[in-house]
C-alpha cells in the first residue's frame, strides 16, 4: 500500500530482512523495561528464583513501600512543585533574552550571544561547587527558590538560543506595524511577537520540562533535606543505599517514569518539535 | 551604519530585556568558572581556610593515574561516536523507507530520552547485575554469567555503548528523519530510475543531502559525552569499579564531593573547560558555515 505512494530500493527480501532487524531492535530495547516492570510486582523469593519470566503471583507490596517508606510519592509531589514554578521563570528569561537577540539591535548583541551559546553547553560538575557554595551564601540551601535560580540560570542559555532562532525568522514587518502604532517595545514583545510565537513557547515549555525533571547535581547538593528532595534526586539515593533490593527499586522506578510518561503521551508533538528546534534547516 | 541607526533606535531596552539572564549568568556561571581557576591554584577542602598553592594542583594531576585514565576513558567514549552516527543515521534511513509502524519504532527508541540519564542509569543497573534477568538468561544458555559493570575493561565499554549509541538513538531518529523529510523527493526517484542501490542511495544521496545536520549531531555527541555524562555513570556504576568508569566530569565530582580535595578537583574541572570551549568553537563555526 506504501508502494503506490512511494516507491522503494528495498526488495521484497531486503524488506523483510529490514522489517525483521527494526522488531529485533525494538525487543531488545524495550527488555530492560520490563525486567522492571515484572521486577516491581515480585515478591523478594519470586524475583530472586524467578527473576526472568512474568510473576506468578503478583503483589503490590513493593509499591506501597516505595510511594510511603521510600518518599517516592513526596518526592514526586516536590518535583511537580518546583518544575512547574522553574519553568515559568525559565520561559519568561528565555522569551524577554530570545526577542532581545532575535530581533532587536545593540551594539553588544553579537558578543553576548556568542557567550549565550558557550555558556549552553557548559558541564554540571564545571559549576557544581562553586554554585553549592554560592547558594549557601545567598542563604538558599535547602529552599525551593536556590534549586530553581540554578536550574533556570544552567538551562536558560540553550532556551535563549531556540527562542532567539524563532525570533529571527519572524517577519521584521510586525515589529515596525506594531512601532508605527506607537507600541513600546514591552508592549511589542508581549502583546504582539510572544503570542504569535505560541507554539514554540510550548515547545521550550516541554525542554525545560524535561530538562529540570531530570536534573540531578545541582538539585542533589542544594536539596540536602531528605524531604524537600525531588523525585530524581530521590531515586538516585535510593540506587545507593546498601542492600536495597530490586524489586522495591523497581517499584520506585515505576513511580518515578508515571509524569515523564504523562508528559510524552499528552504532549508527544511538541517533544517532536523540541528535538529539531534551534537545529537544522537541510 | 546600520548599528548606530539601530542602537538609537532601541535604545536601553535590550539590556533591560536581557537583565534577568545575564544577572543569572554572571552569578551561577560565570562567577563558578572563574572562581574554579583561582581555586585550582589552592589547596581547599571546600570548607574552612585554604592555601595558595600555585601551580601544585596541576603538578599532581599530571602524574595521577586517576586522571590519565579519566582522559582515556572521555576519549574511549568519543570513539564511540561514529559508531552512533552510522547506527542511527542507517536506522533512520531503514524507518524513511516507510517501514510498517515506523512511528512506533521512533516513539518506543525514544524512551530512554523521556525517562532521562538518572532513571535510564538505575534501570541498567538492574538489569545488567550479575544475578540480574539478563545474565540469569545467559547463564541458563552459556553456563556462565557476563560481569558487564564489574569487568573494568568490559564495563567502560558498556558505558559507551549503552550512553553514546543507544540512549541516544531515539533523539537521533526524530532528528534525522526531520532532516531527511526536507530532502527533494525526486533526488530518490531519480536515484530509482538509475537503480541505485539503497546503500548508493543513501550514501551519494541521503548522507550529502542532510551533511549539516550530521554534522550538528557529531557536535552535539562530543557534549553529550564531556559535559552530560555525569548522571548516567553515577546511577549505573558509581565510577567503578576501582576509577574504571570516570570520565572527566565524574572524576570531577569524586575528587570535590568524595575525597573532600576541592583545589585539586577545580583543576580537573580547568581541563574539562578548555575542551568544552574547543567544543563550543566548533559548534559556532558550523552555525556559521549553515548560516552562510
Amino acid at each position: 500500500m506504501n508502494r503506490s505512494k512511494k516507491a522503494s530500493p528495498f526488495g521484497p527480501v531486503a524488506r523483510l530482512v529490514v522489517q525483521a532487524f527494526m522488531v529485533i531492535l525494538l525487543v531488545v530495547s524495550l527488555l530492560p523495561l520490563y525486567n522492571v516492570v515484572t521486577a516491581s510486582l515480585k515478591s523478594l523469593g519470586e524475583y530472586s528464583t524467578n527473576p526472568i519470566l512474568l510473576p506468578q503471583a503478583p503483589i503490590l507490596d513493593n509499591y506501597q513501600y516505595a510511594a510511603f517508606s521510600g518518599h517516592l510519592l513526596q518526592f514526586t509531589v516536590n518535583s511537580l512543585v518546583l518544575v512547574p514554578i522553574g519553568v515559568v521563570l525559565y520561559i519568561v528569561v528565555c522569551v524577554m533574552s530570545g526577542y532581545a537577540f532575535g530581533k532587536m539591535r545593540f551594539a553588544l548583541r553579537r558578543p553576548l550571544f556568542l557567550l549565550v551559546l558557550f555558556m549552553s553547553i557548559f558541564p554540571q560538575l564545571l559549576l557544581a561547587m562553586q554554585v553549592s557554595k554560592l547558594v549557601s551564601l545567598m542563604h538558599l540551601t535547602n529552599t525551593g527558590l536556590g534549586v530553581v535560580l540554578s536550574w533556570v540560570a544552567y538551562f536558560a542559555p540553550f532556551g535563549t538560543y531556540i527562542m532567539t532562532t524563532y525570533f529571527t525568522d519572524m517577519p521584521y514587518e510586525l515589529v515596525e506595524a506594531a512601532r508605527i502604532d506607537g507600541a513600546s517595545q514591552y508592549r511589542i514583545l508581549w502583546s504582539v511577537m510572544a503570542p504569535m510565537a505560541m507554539p514554540m513557547v510550548a515547545t521550550l515549555a516541554i525542554i525545560g520540562f524535561q530538562s529540570m525533571w531530570n536534573e540531578l547535581p545541582f538539585s542533589m547538593l542544594i536539596l540536602q533535606r531528605e524531604s524537600l528532595r525531588t523525585v530524581t534526586v530521590g531515586i538516585a539515593v535510593l540506587r545507593g543505599q546498601y542492600g536495597l533490593r530490586v524489586p522495591i527499586l523497581s517499584a520506585a522506578l515505576m513511580i518515578a517514569m508515571v509524569v515523564p510518561l504523562l508528559i510524552f503521551l499528552l504532549f508527544q508533538r511538541y517533544i517532536t518539535l523540541g528535538v529539531t528546534a534551534g537545529a537544522v534547516k537541510g | 551604519m546600520r548599528h548606530r541607526r539601530g542602537l538609537e533606535r532601541d535604545g536601553a531596552a535590550p539590556y533591560i530585556f536581557l537583565a534577568p539572564l545575564l544577572a543569572l549568568l554572571a552569578a551561577f556561571m560565570i562567577y563558578p568558572v572563574v572562581m574554579n581557576v583561582v581555586t585550582s591554584f589552592t589547596e581547599w577542602k571546600g570548607y574552612g581556610p585554604w592555601k595558595w598553592i600555585g601551580l601544585a594542583n596541576y603538578k599532581t594531576m599530571a602524574e595521577d593515574g586517576e586522571f590519565w585514565t579519566s582522559i582515556i576513558n572521555t576519549a574511549l567514549m568519543v570513539l564511540y561516536i561514529p559508531l552512533s552516527t552510522i547506527v542511527t543515521l542507517l536506522i533512520a534511513a531503514f524507518l524513511r523507507e516507510g517501514i510498517k509502524g515506523w512511528k512506533v519504532y521512533r516513539a518506543v527508541l525514544y524512551i530512554p530520552n523521556l525517562l532521562g540519564y538518572v532513571l535510564m542509569g538505575i534501570i541498567f543497573s538492574i538489569y545488567l547485575r550479575d544475578d540480574g534477568a539478563l545474565n540469569m538468561a545467559i547463564k541458563g544458555i552459556t553456563g556462565s554469567t557476563v560481569r558487564f559493570l564489574i569487568t573494568p575493561g568490559l564495563a567502560i565499554n558498556v558505558v559507551g555503548f549503552l550512553f553514546v549509541v543507544f540512549l541516544h538513538l531515539g533523539f537521533g531518529l526524530i532528528y534525522f528523519l526531520a532532516a531527511m523529510n526536507g530532502i527533494d523527493k525526486e533526488i530518490y526517484e531519480a536515484a530509482l530510475i538509475d537503480g541505485a542501490s539503497f546503500w548508493k542511495t543513501f550514501f551519494r544521496v541521503t548522507v550529502p543531502s542532510i551533511r549539516f545536520a550530521v554534522e550538528f549531531w557529531v557536535v552535539f555527541n562530543f557534549i553529550e559525552v564531556f559535559a552530560r555524562m555525569f548522571s548516567f555513570i553515577y546511577t549505573l556504576t558509581q565510577g567503578g569499579p576501582g576509577y574504571s568508569t570516570f570520565t572527566l566530569e565524574y572524576g570531577i565530582f569524586v575528587q570535590a564531593f568524595s575525597k573532600f580535595k576541592v583545589g585539586y578537583s577545580s583543576a580537573w574541572s580547568v581541563v574539562l573547560f578548555l575542551f568544552c570551549a574547543m567544543i563550543s568553537v566548533a559548534q559556532i563555526r558550523l552555525m556559521q558555515r549553515r548560516d552562510e
